[in-house]
């Protein structure tokens, strides 16, 4: 027996445990709730549970569920009424042929892990030295989480103003080295890369925050224990704390990689997908699709093939914690 | 359907007295002199650079008439959005929708708006309207933007790209205003020196209508198309035509070699940028930023800039696309209110509001303007070259599914104007997609070999 089974085993009432041991033995109660007790217990369970139950219905399955739907049609206007009309899998099919898609596809991938993998390095190195700083914590800690806090449309303004060719301050900065003035957002080369540079600037407090609750919630005898054995800072890190905070790494780093596969909005106020498919993210692709060019069916079936994408990976990370609550 | 005008007596003597000095000066006009007293109309409208104009044509409407108008402003993409989900609801929010060329044809087709004249049957056109290549009227048998149709909206800005160009520097340097392709292309090389200066700064961007709409008057100017005759229903894909071809290659050659380095990331915001910062010799912009130019909180170049129709290749006429905006009445808001849209399109469309509109630092939709005093007057030298240009602007789109061809068409350009494929493959790749969505809603269609 666990000891959270054993507290709550200790916490029921004894008529209420021997409620439960009796129903399991013979089906018949200690109290004398006989069968058709049990179908009123059962169908009070069902209307104590409706509300929620509808409500999820309401607010989860139907929705996606119409969009399913939606994604077997195609929809047409006249005379100012819609018609719906079947398609079968023609969407679905469509998808594999749409090379907007698969470049979104292509790019979502590259840019979710480059600047996942970006923001878990230096947050963790950030998170480090502020673990082991002892005055000013709580300032390096604001100021780190500063780009956090910030709305998504102003880090756009400032980033746009950050990048621009003719007077942005990177290439301000870079020609006090004489280095000719590049176009970061404009070029096909650098747009995709500068959109992962403002990712990381943006989210790395978010992994920071994390890593750094982990770092400090670590049992400290251990760290002692390793000193001890006259383990330098190199061993302490690599045999104490990384294998210690595996599990915080993996939720964040899966929460994360969820989070980046849904961008938006960067890209949309940066590159607006461009120059060509070179900035072209999922989301931005069934923004074009649905919204911009109206095609209803068609954006929903990729809405369920997202979907369906970000599925697996919150199934991955489910496993991988798993996984690692397994570990001693 | 039965009208149901509330107006007030002031209103009525003001209109007999007017009537009565009008009519003992001249024939009887065609026009009222004063709009009646309607219901409060909403107006849906992008935020565009000639909107503060229309907000000063509107608040002259509501001072001279007492309605009342409201405005609701929003970005390009957002504009189209809040359109679309207002026609498709139970009841429109939105009286009025101004519609770009980009999505016109998707409202008359889809039933959205109400032909004008079904409204009020006595609605009359000012004979000095631009009618903008029938985009007006609407043929619902035929689907055709054709005078035989319906009248579906009335002009709110007949907007075109004209060429900037700096007239200083053009003195300086004793250039001639380029009336060829050749012509520009040397004019903009001979005053390259970037970063300083740039021979010409293009709207490479893609965007909702970005790079399409400043490629149109190369591919037309070179005798190219998207479409061998959309008015006849034949819709075989002819962007990549050898003109179409030498049109794509000039403008990338432009932007390489006497143009801007980000080109690819510049969209129109930039491209104004670049003029009133003083930056750019040339540019071929819409014709609504001219008030930008000799503002001189936003200029560096006040004064200097002067209008040219756009240029073409030899022999060939000029041919700037349109990306004008059109005023439709929803037919989903009630009857009073409509009646109200048309009271203020009636009064909206004369040759006075338009000079109101031509003062606020608008383009007028109204002919009459144009041979007004105001067009010799230095500050609107930008006048007699687009009643030059306009009469042989070309309508891009006569079809309801346009987005999809300009989204296939912006990516398509912005490639190839980024360096990511050749202009050969960016042309086949474009008539093969714009044929496949064509054949798609069962267009007439078809395409060219594809260019070697």
């Amino acid at each position: 027996m666990t000891t959270s089974q054993a507290s709550a085993r200790a916490a029921t009432p004894p008529g209420s445990a021997r409620s439960a041991a009796g129903h399991d033995a013979s089906g018949c109660d200690a109290s004398g709730y006989d069968a058709s007790g049990r179908g009123d217990q059962r169908l009070w369970r069902w209307i104590a549970f409706a509300p929620a139950l509808a409500m999820m219905v309401a607010l989860s399955v139907l929705p996606i569920a119409n969009l399913v739907v939606t994604s077997f049609q195609n929809i047409t206007w006249a005379d100012g009424q819609a018609t719906r009309s079947w398609v079968g899998l023609t969407h679905y099919r469509a998808l594999f042929s749409d090379n907007l898609f698969a470049a979104g596809l292509s790019n979502t991938v590259i840019f979710a892990l480059a600047a996942v993998a970006g923001q878990m390095v230096l947050a963790f190195a950030m998170a480090l030295m502020v673990s082991k700083i002892g005055r000013g914590r709580v300032l390096y800690r604001a100021i780190f989480i500063l780009p956090l806090l910030i709305p998504g449309i102003v880090i756009g303004a400032i980033w746009k103003l950050m990048l621009n060719f003719d007077f942005g301050l990177v290439n301000k900065a870079l020609g006090l080295f004489g280095v000719m003035p590049h176009d970061w957002l404009g070029s096909p080369e650098t747009a995709l890369l500068s959109v992962i540079v403002v990712d990381i600037w943006h989210w790395t407090p978010f992994c920071f925050l994390l890593f750094l609750a982990g770092l400090e919630s670590l049992p400290q005898d251990v760290f002692e224990a390793a000193k001890m054995d006259g383990a330098g800072p190199w061993q302490e890190l690599a045999y104490v704390t990384l294998p210690l905070m595996v599990p915080t790494i993996i939720v964040t780093f899966a929460f994360r990689l969820i989070v980046a596969f849904k961008v938006f909005d960067e890209v949309y106020l940066l590159t607006g997908g461009g120059p060509g498919t070179s900035t072209e993210v999922l989301s931005f692709t069934l923004y074009q699709r649905f919204f911009t060019e109206d095609k209803a069916g068609y954006g929903s079936a990729m809405s369920v093939a997202i979907i369906f994408l970000v599925s697996i990976l919150l199934v991955v990370a489910i496993s991988a914690r798993r996984g690692t609550g397994r570990q001693p | 359907m039965t009208r149901n005008i509330r107006i007030p007596r002031r209103t009525v003597l003001k209109g007999l007295g007017a009537a009565g000095l009008g009519g003992a000066l001249a024939p009887l006009s065609w026009r009222p002199l004063h709009a009646a007293s309607v219901a409060p109309i909403t107006i849906v409208i992008n935020q565009s650079p000639w909107f503060d104009s229309f907000r000063k044509t509107v608040e002259a409407y509501e001072a001279e008439t007492g309605n009342k108008v409201e405005l609701d402003v929003n970005p390009f993409a957002g504009s189209l959005e809040k359109q679309r989900n207002s026609v498709r609801s139970r009841e429109g929010q939105y009286d009025i929708l101004i519609m770009n060329s980009g999505w016109f044809t998707e409202m008359y087709a889809g039933g959205f708006v109400d032909a004008i004249t079904d409204i009020d049957p006595g609605f009359q056109l000012d004979p000095d309207l631009y009618t903008l290549n029938d985009t007006i009227y609407y043929n619902a048998q035929k689907k055709s933007l054709t005078s035989d149709g319906k009248l579906m909206s009335i002009p709110v800005s007949p907007l075109i790209p004209m060429l900037y160009y700096r007239g200083d520097l053009y003195e300086e340097a004793g250039l001639t205003v380029p009336k060829t392709f050749d012509e520009l292309e040397a004019n903009a090389r001979k005053l390259h020196n970037p970063p300083g200066m740039y021979g010409i700064v293009q709207r490479g961007a893609r965007g909702p209508a970005t790079v399409s709409y400043d490629f149109y008057p190369y591919l037309y100017g070179f005798g190219g198309g998207i479409f061998k005759n959309q008015s006849e229903g034949d819709f075989t894909v002819t962007l990549n035509s050898p003109e179409g071809r030498a049109a794509l290659d000039y403008y990338i050659r432009l932007a390489k070699e006497a143009g801007h380095p980000k080109t690819a990331a510049n969209d129109q915001a930039n491209v104004i940028q670049a003029m009133v910062t003083g930056t750019a010799a040339h540019v071929m912009m819409v014709i609504s930023a001219v008030s930008q130019m000799d503002d001189p909180d936003k200029s560096a170049v006040v004064d200097k800039v002067e209008y040219a129709v756009p240029p073409s290749a030899p022999g060939l006429p000029t041919a700037p696309a349109l990306g004008h905006w059109l005023a439709g009445i929803s037919r989903n808001v009630p009857d009073e209110r409509k009646r109200a849209a048309v009271e203020f399109l009636r009064w909206f469309q004369t040759k006075d509001a338009q000079l109101e509109t031509a003062r606020a630092g608008g383009v007028p939709v109204n002919a009459a303007v144009y041979k007004e005093p105001i067009a010799e007057e230095r500050q609107y030298r930008w006048m007699k070259p687009l009643a030059q240009a306009l009469p042989h602007a070309v309508n891009s789109y006569q079809f309801p599914e346009a987005s999809e061809v300009i989204a296939v068409l912006e990516l398509g350009l912005n490639r190839a104007v980024a360096g990511e494929i050749g202009s050969v493959e960016a042309l086949n790749g474009m008539a093969g997609e714009i044929e496949k969505i064509m054949a798609g809603h069962n267009y007439s269609t078809g395409q060219l070999s594809p260019l070697q």
